[in-house]
């Protein structure tokens, strides 16, 4: 066995999330393992579709629910495309948990404010739930979560229990255009409806997760509202292969995501070159 | 830097002069030519009058400079209107780009240059006199020793290059007598060394798709891995992209870092396309290639 | 390291013999190879320009074939430890079963003879990244089941320059031992445990070393130091400083518009690890995951299936080779990836001059000023004494 040979696991569960987005259940075969399996908030894996490839993906199921894991996948290239023809039954890989992760227990106490774009919600859905199921430890928890349109919402049920719960703020939003006539969230762009609910900084960390621009604009919204850059933190990506820092090919000047990300303090990322 | 006179090309001041008159007055924001350098003679991108001085032009100047036409290279674009120097074969390629649409005309100035061959070492410290052993194998045949596709044309004629000790078609002709056996064990045997760096394609003033086969996965046509069975569909199909395309400057063989023979496998499809077309690329874009056109009287006796 | 052993060149074709006799592959320099047209077996010269020697790394079959003198092999030892392509596990698919067969992460006993110092110091090198925190079973399997005996360097040409990396003609970096060589044969000594057992092992083909022999080996290691003292020499610290801090220089423009991309420099290079991971289908429903070389050089390496791309053009690429080797290994595992060997300088053929580059920031990194100019044919700096 090397280290680069994955875990099997099967598919339990498939969930449509948007028309390009499934979400995977998935167990694993080797109950032995299932059961000594553990991770945290943040960390990814490699998947595997054998005859395909590996692709990466953050575990997007909370570490405090056990037997299965999740990960959220938008059919881009010719991996992901494959993964999205599986169902319930079929045998993927499993390489991980790698990377490192949110310092959730650093967070006790304090206030959480989750920032979201898109499928970008997948490893913040991850972290959100880590909380929620550790609900008394943590403050005031508000969700600011949008996408393109509203096809492009993801964990729509999700969303439905959390706006439900009296415990959690959560506000949504869809690009300008991309509201349907029944739609009663925000029309706004994630950054500028962040600055309208102007969460407090207080004590207050901020997770933030989305596409590149979208993270570029939220950053200044934040700084605005007082949070320091050591209490925001995001998860970046970069194509990956090994997941194990011996590739090569992830680095930002001397920083491997692989191995010392995916998860990253805002003040990380601005000292890192602007090459990602 | 002291060179042998028979090494040496007559018109360098004339080029320098040139040069230096295309950046001065603005017709080109850059001069890409050759060097001398540490590296004996290497492309240089000459962006002022100073280092339009350091253009030379002699038996190193192996480069094909058509290369950076290439539309994908962003740092060379970025540079803007360019002068090229070029031999006979890099002209072939500049039309080449031209006949498939791959370069605007407008964008580069053209400075031919009259060539009696060139060396197989670039990087040698000083201009190398050619005789059948330093005589690159390449320029045996050479049809286009005065570059018809230029805005301006330096130097003097000069004689035919020295045949060397052998040529690619003796390669040719001595693998078409091979048995397919063996025919098959030779190249497998070459094609394993093969490590996929593409420095073949990367170099090919040919090769500019803006995605090339290799680097499709949706349907994946080549495999990736530096495997023989990939290596032999890498290495085959490229050629085959190139028959009645590729201009023989022999680059790709010069930047293999496997030491493959690919300029014989190129040569061989480059005879292949006369025999069956009874066309040679020529520096001409107006006329056609085999590939890409169609004609009521092409041979088809081929076709089974 | 032991006290020096004698092995003459009659000796060591005994213990060539011996080994393979064992079953123990015998590793070392050797005249290229390479198929050659049948019929122009005289005519027929080899296809690598003379630039960089005809000689590679490979299993020979007798002492006949090593080459144990000047002479730089094309590719590196790396092919030995990280082969261009190599199995990572192959999959089964039986109806709704997927079955995984393993790969084997123990290898055959392989004996290295003659080795550049400088190929032997990278796998060192390489040894920190396969090592950090997850172990990489097939390199470490290998470069255990390998014993290395370097061979000191003579110093091939004005391209190698690694005693600015911290390696030297004669270093014992990665090797079990050093061969010198001395009238009749080489002077042996073990810097290992693994080393000093195979002396012992095969202790029937050494001797004690002839009179003066001991002098000799000094002054022939001496000399070299002599000699590659006179290349380039930089500070590497200073080096990796300037980097750092100055990634959006215009500098890098310089480098990046003359390069191709074309990967050659990777892949000769012995440190240089990068590798791909692809699947390959083999049949219906089985298929082998290989890992293979790859190149920071090529467009398509950071390339996101959003097609957006970190690094947009070749100047970024090559900056990242640069950066890799000379400040980001530096910071995260207190090496250079780099041993000095001047093969990306023999090979490239556009003329980049990894020499010319290193100075050209060093000096830099000592001023303040204008960006570098490396279009300028730059002698080597002033000697420094070694």
């Amino acid at each position: 066995m090397n280290i680069y040979q994955p875990q099997l696991a099967t598919v339990t569960a498939v969930i449509d999330e948007t028309v390009d987005t499934r979400t995977f259940r998935l167990e694993f075969r080797d109950e032995g393992f299932g059961r000594e399996f553990s991770f945290r908030a943040g960390q990814f894996g490699e998947y595997s579709v054998f005859g395909a490839g590996e692709s990466t993906f953050c575990i997007a199921s909370p570490p405090t629910r056990g037997g299965y894991i999740e990960c959220t996948v938008k059919a881009a290239g010719k991996v992901t495309a494959e993964l999205r023809e599986l169902n319930v039954g079929d045998t993927v890989g499993f390489r991980g948990p790698y990377g490192n992760w949110f310092p959730v227990d650093d967070w006790v106490g304090r206030d959480l404010v989750f920032i979201a774009g898109g499928i970008g919600l997948a490893p913040v859905r991850c972290v959100i739930w880590n909380v929620l199921d550790r609900r008394d430890e943590f403050g005031a928890v508000t969700i600011v979560y949008g996408a393109r349109s509203v096809g492009d919402l993801v964990y729509k049920h999700e969303l439905g229990e959390w706006a439900a719960r009296d415990d959690v703020t959560l506000v949504t939003t869809v690009d300008p255009g991309g509201e349907t006539p029944d739609w009663d969230g925000r029309v706004g762009f994630v950054p500028a409806v962040l600055g309208e609910v102007a969460p407090a900084a207080g004590n207050a960390v901020a997770v933030v997760c989305g596409p590149p621009v979208m993270i570029k604009f939220t950053f200044p919204v934040l700084e605005g509202l007082g949070f320091a850059d050591d209490d925001v933190f995001t998860t970046l990506e970069m194509r990956m292969k090994c997941g194990v820092g011996k590739c090569g090919r992830c680095n930002i000047g001397s920083v491997y995501v692989c191995k010392d990300g995916p998860v990253f303090t805002a003040t990380q990322v601005k000292a890192m070159p602007a090459e990602y | 830097m002291r060179c042998s006179d028979e090494g040496r090309r007559g018109g360098v001041k004339e080029l320098r002069d040139l040069a230096r008159q295309l950046l001065a007055d603005g017709t080109v924001d850059v001069v890409v030519g050759w060097e001398d350098s540490s590296r004996g003679a290497r492309p240089i991108f000459a962006g002022t009058p100073e280092e339009a001085d350091k253009l030379i032009f002699d038996t190193r100047c192996l480069h094909n400079l058509a290369t950076y036409l290439n539309p994908r290279r962003k740092q060379v674009t970025d540079l803007g209107k360019l002068a090229l120097v070029i031999k006979g074969c890099d002209a072939k390629a500049v039309a080449g780009l031209l006949r498939e649409m791959q370069l605007d005309r407008e964008r580069v100035v053209l400075i031919g240059v009259r060539c009696g061959g060139v060396c197989e070492d670039s990087m040698a410290p000083e201009p190398v006199a050619l005789t059948p052993e330093t005589v690159a194998p390449r320029c045996h045949g050479c049809d286009n020793r005065e570059p018809h596709l230029v805005d301006h044309l330096l130097g003097e004629p000069r004689p035919e290059p020295p045949v060397p000790l052998l040529t690619l078609d003796e390669r040719v002709a001595a693998l078409d007598a091979l048995t397919p056996a063996q025919l098959w064990e030779y190249w497998t045997a070459q094609f394993e060394k093969c490590v996929r760096c593409y420095a073949c394609r990367q170099v090919c003033p040919m090769c500019v798709c803006e995605r090339c086969v290799a680097d499709k996965s949706r349907p994946q046509w080549i495999e990736t891995a530096s495997h023989p069975r990939g290596n032999f569909s890498w290495n085959v199909t490229r050629a085959l992209h190139l028959a009645g395309r590729c201009v023989g400057c022999g680059e790709c063989e010069r930047f293999c870092p496997a030491g493959i023979p690919l300029a014989v496998l190129n040569r061989k499809l480059q005879r292949v396309v006369k025999e069956r077309y009874d066309y040679r690329v020529a520096d001409d874009p107006e006329v056609k290639t085999p590939i890409g056109d169609y004609r009521l009287d092409d041979q088809q006796e081929f076709i089974k | 390291m032991t006290e020096p052993l004698f092995l003459s060149h009659e000796a060591l074709a005994d213990l060539v013999a011996g080994l393979i006799a064992a079953g123990t592959a015998v590793i070392g320099p050797a005249p290229a190879g390479g198929p050659v047209i049948p019929g122009l077996e005289e005519r027929q010269r080899p296809t690598v320009t003379g630039m960089y020697g005809t000689l590679e790394y490979r299993e020979v079959r007798s002492a006949d074939d090593l080459a144990l003198g000047p002479g730089m092999p094309r590719l590196s030892l790396k092919q030995f430890f990280l082969p261009q392509n190599e199995a990572l596990f192959a999959w089964k698919r039986r109806g709704a079963e997927t079955e995984i067969h393993e790969t084997p992460t123990t290898f055959n006993p392989r004996v290295v003879l003659g080795a550049k110092p400088c190929d032997v110091a990278a796998l060192e090198i390489v040894d920190a990244v396969m090592n950090w925190e997850y172990h990489d079973e097939l390199w470490n399997g290998r470069r255990a089941a390998t014993t290395i005996f370097a061979l000191a360097c003579g110093v091939e040409d004005d391209h190698c320059f690694c005693p600015s990396v911290g390696v030297a003609p004669d270093t014992t970096k990665g090797a079990d031992g050093l061969f010198t060589p001395v009238s009749g044969g080489f002077l042996v000594e073990a810097t290992t445990d693994k080393g000093r057992v195979f002396l012992e092992s095969y202790g029937a083909h050494f001797s004690a070393p002839p009179a003066g022999g001991t002098d000799e080996a000094r002054a022939y290691r001496e000399a070299a130091h002599g000699r590659v003292g006179a290349n380039v020499q930089i500070d590497a610290v200073r080096v990796k400083d300037w980097i750092e801090h100055h990634f959006e220089d215009p500098f890098w423009a310089t480098l990046g518009v003359r390069c191709n991309g074309c990967g050659a420099c990777t892949m000769v290079c012995p440190t240089c690890h990068c590798f791909d991971i692809v699947d390959e289908e083999e049949g219906v429903g089985c298929g082998t995951r290989r890992r293979c070389w790859d190149t920071c050089q090529a467009g398509k390496f950071t390339l996101h299936a959003s097609n957006h791309n970190p690094r947009a053009d070749q100047i970024a690429r090559y900056r990242q080779r640069i950066n890799h080797k000379f400040a980001v290994y530096p910071v995260k595992f207190d090496e250079v990836l780099c041993t000095g060997c001047g093969r990306c300088v023999r090979t490239c053929q556009m003329g980049q001059n990894i020499g010319e580059i290193l100075v050209a920031i060093d000096q830099y990194a000592q001023q303040t000023g204008e960006a570098p100019d490396t279009t300028d044919v730059a002698a080597p700096p002033a000697e420094v004494a070694p």
